[in-house]
C-alpha cells in the first residue's frame, strides 16, 4: 500500500451532548479518489469541517503528509494543500466567474498591499501569472465561455464546476469535494465524473462526500461508510456494496 | 459588450472630474465654492476609506469620525503646541491613528454584523468624549493651528488648500482602485462574498480586516490633519458620533462598491449640508436620513452606479423608440 496522504487517529467531534464524528481512524490513500458515504446525519461534512479547520477537533488527530494538522488555522491548511468545495457552493457572488478562480490563486502567490496600490513590477509579474493560471483552470472546467459573467448568473451545475475550480486554483494536494453531484442531471453529473478523473490524473488525491450510488460506485477507489458519526466499514466499491454492516445503515437493522 | 461600456464610462467620469476639478477654483465661481471643494475632498478621503472597509470588505464601520477625529488632534496638538513641522505632525498623527486601529482591530473585528456596528458606534462615542474632556481646548477645541507649507510656500488661502486636499484625494482614489482590482482586492471581495469560502482558498480573513481597517482609519485621519490645517481650528463637534453616519451616507450615496463614487457623495451631502440645508439646523439629520432611506430603497448600489445603469437603459430605450420609428415609417 502506498503511504496515505491524509491520516485520522480518533477524531471526534462533539457539539454539546451530540458526538457528530465519533473516534474515526482513517487513513486516505496519496493519488487515489477515496469517497465517504453513509446516511444523512451520519458526520461527513462534520468530518471535512475538521480536517479542513472550520472548527476544532474535540480529540484526536489529524496528520496531512505524516505532519500534524491539528494546531494550523482553516487559511494555513489552505496553503498547505488541502482545499475543498462546500455544499451549499458559496461562490463569490460579487465577483466574475474568472476573479472567483483568480481568487482561488491567493496562497500561491505573494503580492500585498503596498505593491498592488502603487503597480510595483511585482504585482503585474504576479498577476500575469495569476490570470494566466485562472485560464488554465477555467478551461480544465470548460467554463471559458463565462470568464466575464457574474458567478451567481451561472446555472447551479457550472456553479459547482466554478467551486471546483476555484478549489483547484489553490493548487492543492488534496482536494475534499462536499457533493459535488447534489442537484446534477444525468449529463452534469458524467462530467462531473470525467472532471474528477482528470483531478486525479493530475496528481491530486481526491476525497468525496456523495449521496449518489452509481456516481460514487463509478469512480471511488475507495469507500469509507460512516454512520451516526462511527466508521462501519471500508472498502472497494464492490466490497462495500456486499457489507451487512453497511446495508443495514442504509436500510434499517431488522428488529429481531 | 458590456465590458466596454463600463470602461468608457470609467474613463469618462475620470476625465470630468479632473476637468471639473481644474475648473472650479477660478474666479468665475463665487468664492466659497473653493472651501466647499476643499472639504469635498476632505470628506471624499474619508469616505473612500469606508468604502474599502464596507462596500468591499463588507465590514460596517459606525465610528469613522473618531478616526477622523484622532488624526485631526494629533496633528493639532503637535504643531500647535509643540511646535513641531505640520507635515511631521501630519505623518505622526496618521501613524498613531493607524497603530490604534491596529490594536482594536483584532478584538473589534471578532464580532460580525450588528454587534460589530453597535461596538464601532460605541467606539465613536467614547472618543468624541474624550476629545470634550481630555484633549487640551475641551469643548471649545483648539484655534490657531498652522498651515502646511512647502520650502516657503505656505498654503495660506483656499485656492492654494484645493490643491493640496485635491493633490491627496486622487492619490488615495487612484491607490485605492489599483488595491482593490489586485490580489488584496479580491482577498477582500472574497471576505465580503463568504468568509468560509475565503478561508478555504487560504485567505488570512481576521488579518485582512485588520489591515483594510487600518487602511481606511490612516485615510481618515490623513483627511482629519488636512482639515485641521486647513480650517486651523478643531473642536470635538467636528467629530460627533453623528459625523460617522453621515460619512456613511455618503459612501452609499455614492454607491458602495465603487471607489470615484465616493467623490460624488461626499460632494452631494457637502453640497447639502453647507448650501441647501443651512437653514434647517436641527433638522438637517433628518433629511439625511430620508436621503438614506430613499437611496437605498431606490438605487441599493448608489447613486453613481444608478447613474451609469439608468444611462445604458435611456439609450437601450432610446434605440428601440428609433426602431419603432423606422419600422412605422416602413409602414406606411
Amino acid at each position: 500500500m502506498s503511504e496515505s496522504i491524509l491520516e485520522t487517529r480518533g477524531l471526534s467531534k462533539a457539539f454539546g451532548g451530540l458526538i457528530a464524528v465519533d473516534k474515526v481512524d482513517m487513513a486516505v490513500e496519496t493519488g487515489k479518489i477515496t469517497a465517504i458515504i453513509g446516511p444523512n446525519g451520519a458526520g461527513k461534512t462534520t468530518l471535512f469541517n475538521l480536517i479542513t479547520g472550520v472548527y476544532p477537533a474535540s480529540s484526536g488527530d489529524i496528520f496531512f503528509q505524516g505532519k500534524p494538522l491539528k494546531k494550523e488555522h482553516a487559511h494555513t491548511r489552505a496553503t498547505l494543500g488541502i482545499a475543498r468545495t462546500f455544499q451549499n457552493v458559496l461562490l463569490f457572488g460579487n465577483m466574475t466567474v474568472l476573479e472567483n478562480i483568480m481568487t482561488g490563486q491567493h496562497p500561491r502567490s505573494r503580492y500585498g498591499f503596498l505593491e498592488s496600490a502603487f503597480r510595483l513590477p511585482k504585482a503585474h509579474r504576479e498577476e500575469e501569472t495569476i490570470s494566466l493560471n485562472a485560464m488554465k483552470y477555467l478551461n480544465l472546467v470548460g467554463l471559458g465561455m463565462h470568464a466575464e459573467q457574474n458567478a451567481l448568473s451561472l446555472p447551479l451545475g457550472q456553479q459547482k464546476l466554478l467551486a471546483i475550480a476555484r478549489a483547484l486554483a489553490t493548487e492543492p494536494k488534496l482536494v475534499l469535494l462536499d457533493e459535488p453531484g447534489a442537484g446534477l442531471n444525468i449529463l452534469e453529473k458524467r462530467e462531473l465524473s470525467d472532471l474528477i478523473h482528470r483531478i486525479r490524473d493530475m496528481g491530486i488525491s481526491v476525497i468525496l462526500v456523495e449521496h449518489d450510488m452509481p456516481l460514487v460506485m463509478g469512480i471511488a477507489e475507495w469507500v469509507i461508510v460512516l454512520d451516526t458519526g462511527k466508521k462501519i466499514a471500508e472498502g472497494t466499491a464492490a466490497q462495500i456494496q456486499k457489507d451487512p454492516k453497511v446495508i443495514a445503515a442504509y436500510l434499517g437493522e431488522d428488529e429481531d | 459588450m458590456l465590458e466596454r461600456v463600463k470602461r468608457k464610462w470609467y474613463y469618462s467620469v475620470i476625465v470630468s472630474l479632473l476637468v471639473l476639478l481644474i475648473v472650479i477654483p477660478f474666479d468665475w465661481f463665487p468664492g466659497h465654492y473653493t472651501t466647499i471643494m476643499v472639504l469635498i475632498g476632505i470628506n471624499t478621503m474619508v469616505t473612500v476609506g469606508l468604502c474599502l472597509l464596507l462596500g468591499y470588505t463588507g465590514q460596517v464601520s459606525l465610528g469613522h469620525a473618531a478616526f477622523y477625529g484622532i488624526g485631526a488632534y494629533f496633528s493639532a496638538v503637535l504643531s500647535k503646541t509643540y511646535h513641531l513641522n505640520p507635515w511631521l505632525a501630519m505623518l505622526i498623527a496618521a501613524i498613531a491613528t493607524g497603530a490604534f486601529a491596529y490594536v482594536i482591530g483584532y478584538p473589534i473585528f471578532r464580532l460580525k454584523g450588528n454587534y460589530l456596528a453597535v461596538a464601532t458606534l460605541a467606539l465613536g462615542v467614547i472618543v468624541y468624549i474624550l476629545f470634550g474632556k481630555l484633549a487640551p481646548g475641551g469643548p471649545d477645541g483648539i484655534a490657531g493651528i498652522p498651515n502646511l507649507s512647502i520650502g516657503g510656500f505656505a498654503f495660506d488661502t483656499w485656492f492654494k488648500r484645493y490643491f493640496l486636499v485635491w493633490g491627496f484625494c486622487l492619490v488615495i482614489l487612484l491607490i485605492s482602485q489599483n488595491i482593490v482590482n489586485s490580489r488584496s482586492g479580491r482577498a477582500l471581495r472574497a471576505i465580503h462574498g463568504s468568509e468560509a469560502a475565503a478561508e478555504s482558498i487560504g485567505i488570512n480573513v481576521d488579518r485582512f480586516k485588520v489591515k483594510i481597517f487600518v487602511l481606511s482609519c490612516v485615510y481618515a485621519s490623513l483627511a482629519g490633519s488636512l482639515l485641521a490645517h486647513s480650517m486651523a481650528h478643531i473642536s470635538p463637534s467636528s467629530f460627533d458620533p453623528m459625523v460617522s453616519v453621515i460619512v456613511v451616507v455618503m459612501a452609499v450615496m455614492g454607491g458602495l462598491a465603487s471607489i470615484w463614487g465616493a467623490v460624488f457623495g461626499a460632494g452631494i451631502v457637502v453640497m447639502l449640508k453647507h448650501e441647501l440645508l443651512l437653514g434647517f439646523g436641527e433638522l438637517e439629520i433628518i433629511i439625511y436620513g430620508l436621503i438614506l432611506m430613499l437611496v437605498m430603497i431606490f438605487m441599493p448600489e448608489g447613486l453613481f452606479v444608478w447613474l451609469k445603469s439608468s444611462y445604458v437603459k435611456l439609450k437601450e430605450l432610446y434605440i428601440r423608440w428609433r426602431l419603432g420609428q423606422i419600422r412605422r415609417g416602413a409602414e406606411t
